[in-house]
């Protein structure tokens, strides 16, 4: 039998949250080699193997279908591959590294609480602005489906933005943003607020498996699923 | 040019349009992403093929021609009225079929005969399919935006409401959720009250001034593309529709207006009675309406094939007036789309309106048409599609 690859984010919270829960759940993971090694193994079942891999490549890992198992935001795997729910199968919420895509606003835009209200704004804003609505985001898939097929939005352009998003409607580079928060404290501290009905998806750490043929027969693939639950 | 790959009635179609008296025009394969982006919503992203050049500039892949077109026809400034004819291939994402497949068409640009171009436009794009399928047996649908305006007009709403209606019109899940809304206001909610009681005490100015205020203090008045006036101003006028309510009876006529289907010689008729009974006045829309199907009767078109549907449209903002497709009888597949576009041209930077109509011709869909094969797949799921494509998904 081949090997199966289970793919971690190889540092911060997720990391340190799934070491502990591969633990309880008796699949402790140990490095090979040295601490700063990115492969490892789980102990105590044979034929599986770590690949330490930063968060956002463990999502196209997934959708290449080139690793079994990774642990990730949901938030990066809708993101990260068209069609998700045929391509994977969210098989635990971990219970950490929550945290909320939303659209948030100016705080100062009193007339703008909901999407429909956003949708009047869009509607009208290249009257009298000469250029459509901008949204920067990193979110391009979420924020797409969101606007488009559940509030009926098209008229609107996406700003790409990798970083300090919060700070782009201030700045210039966008009029709202698409963006992650947990507390909400820099959208708060950068006076934006989130629209009553602007939670696009409220994500955490998810193990996620890649929906593959041979997974069917593979006692590991069960043994591995039924163990994380286990220890939720 | 290697011509081996086109469809083998390529020209026949050529001299369909030279007898039409068009001026066919070819535009680079490679083109700015932009413009269409910005036409047609950010949905189209992952429906074309983008890419970058070195300098940063995005490009993408010809995804149809009316754009492309009219940026032409902006650019080389020969005026109008113009005729003009293409065809070519465009690139598209699409789940099933190929990525790159051919189109024609003709773009009719201003044109003042509104009702006599929409006509032309129909009995052109029928004509041209009549010859290049003369066995099949063609059925048309139309339908008309500007009838719906009239509708909603008529109704009485406030400015906004018609707004938001007219917004939406052929996009019937975003249609329905607005009418559930007039059928039950929701008040709004949770507004601070300083606020609330300038609003209420018709005190714009300081509400400007306070919105202003707040805007300097956080840093946003600088890049601020709403101004604190336009906040203000919106803010009452959503204050006013949240308490418009649409009585049960208007309710009804719009859904009941919604709902109508029948042969388009008996339009007409339909829609006379229609406002007589509502008592809604409907004036020029029809009137136009009416010029139109007897401008199709003078060309001899045949009527018996074509449909009216009250709720079909396009949800772009620059669809004004006609829309139409044409599939052959027994199948899904579109194998010509059109419609009226009377404010493109200006969206894409021309200094005076121009009216323009225009449509389309799927020439793989007409290909497979041609070889006999029944059915065709139709893309579904498509909204925010280009002019023409996105309608069959409705």
């Amino acid at each position: 039998m081949n090997a199966l690859t289970i793919a971690l984010p190889s540092k911060g919270r997720i990391k340190d949250g799934t070491v502990e829960v591969f633990e309880k759940a008796g699949l402790a993971i140990s490095a090979v080699g040295n601490d700063r090694s990115y492969r490892g193994r789980v102990e105590g079942i044979e034929g599986v193997e770590i690949a330490f891999l930063s968060a956002s490549e463990i999502a196209r890992e997934l959708a290449n279908g080139a690793v079994d198992f990774g642990v990730t935001g949901e938030d990066l795997v809708r993101e990260g591959m068209a069609g998700p729910d045929q391509k994977v199968e969210f098989c635990a919420r971990l219970g950490f590294g929550q945290a909320d895509v939303v659209v948030a606003v100016p705080e100062i835009w009193l007339d703008v609480e909901t999407m429909a209200d956003l949708g009047d704004v869009a509607a009208d804003f290249r009257a009298r602005h000469g250029r459509r609505l901008q949204i920067a985001t990193k979110y391009w898939r979420l924020t797409q489906q969101f606007f488009s097929s559940q509030h009926g939005i098209q008229l609107y352009r996406i700003v790409e933005s990798l970083g300090a998003t919060e700070g782009a409607p201030a700045a210039g580079q966008a009029d709202i943003i698409v963006d992650i928060t947990s507390t909400g404290s820099t959208l708060r501290a950068n006076h934006l607020k989130i629209l009553s009905d602007g939670v696009i998806l409220k994500s955490e750490a998810c193990l996620v498996r890649a929906r593959k043929a041979t997974h069917d027969e593979d006692p590991r693939v069960a043994r591995i699923v039924e163990a994380v639950r286990a220890a939720l | 040019m290697p011509l081996i790959d086109m469809p083998d009635f390529s020209t026949d179609l050529l001299n369909e349009f030279a007898a039409r008296r068009t001026e066919r025009v070819n535009t680079p394969v490679i083109q700015p992403a932009e413009p269409f982006l910005d036409m047609a919503g950010e949905d189209l992203r992952r429906r074309i093929f983008l890419t970058e050049s070195e300098t940063g500039a995005n490009l993408c892949l010809r995804p149809e021609f009316t754009i492309p077109v009219c940026l032409r026809h902006i650019e080389t400034a020969t005026g109008t009225p113009k005729r003009y004819s293409y065809l070519g291939e465009v690139f598209r994402q699409r789940r099933e079929g190929s990525h790159e497949f051919y189109q024609a068409g003709i773009e009719d640009l201003g044109d003042t005969d509104i009702a006599g171009a929409d006509a032309r436009a129909i009995v052109d794009a029928t004509g041209i399919l009549k010859a290049l399928l003369p066995a099949g047996r063609l059925e048309l649908t139309l339908g008309d935006q500007a009838v719906f305006e009239a509708v909603v007009r008529a109704l009485g709403l406030p400015l906004g409401w018609q707004k938001r209606l007219i917004h939406a019109f052929g996009d019937m899940a975003h249609l329905e959720a607005l009418l559930d809304r007039l059928a039950r206001p929701q008040p709004v909610t949770g507004l601070d009250r300083e606020v609330t009681e300038l609003i209420a005490s018709g005190n714009e100015a300081e509400l400007i001034a306070r919105i202003d205020r707040t805007m300097e203090e956080t840093g946003y008045s600088t890049n601020a593309s709403r101004s604190p006036t336009e906040i203000a101003r919106r803010l009452k006028e959503k204050l006013e529709l949240a308490e418009t309510r649409l009585d049960g009876g208007a309710l009804l006529l719009l859904r009941e207006f919604l709902t109508l289907q029948l042969p388009l010689a008996e339009a007409p008729a339909a829609l006379a009675g229609f406002a007589d009974a509502a008592d809604l006045k409907l004036g020029s829309a029809i009137a136009l309406f009416d010029a139109r199907l007897t401008a199709l009767a003078n060309a001899g078109a045949d009527l018996s094939a074509m449909t009216y549907r009250a709720a079909f449209g396009r949800p772009l903002d620059y669809y004004t007036g006609l829309v139409f497709e044409v599939t052959q009888a027994g199948s899904s597949a579109v194998l010509a789309g059109g419609g009226r576009f009377d404010r493109l041209l200006t969206l894409l930077g021309a200094k005076e309106r121009i009216p323009a109509v225009g449509f389309s011709l799927w020439l793989d869909r007409i290909d497979t048409a041609r070889s006999g094969v029944a059915g065709g797949k139709v893309e579904t799921g498509f909204r925010a599609d280009p002019p023409r494509e996105e309608k069959t998904s409705q």
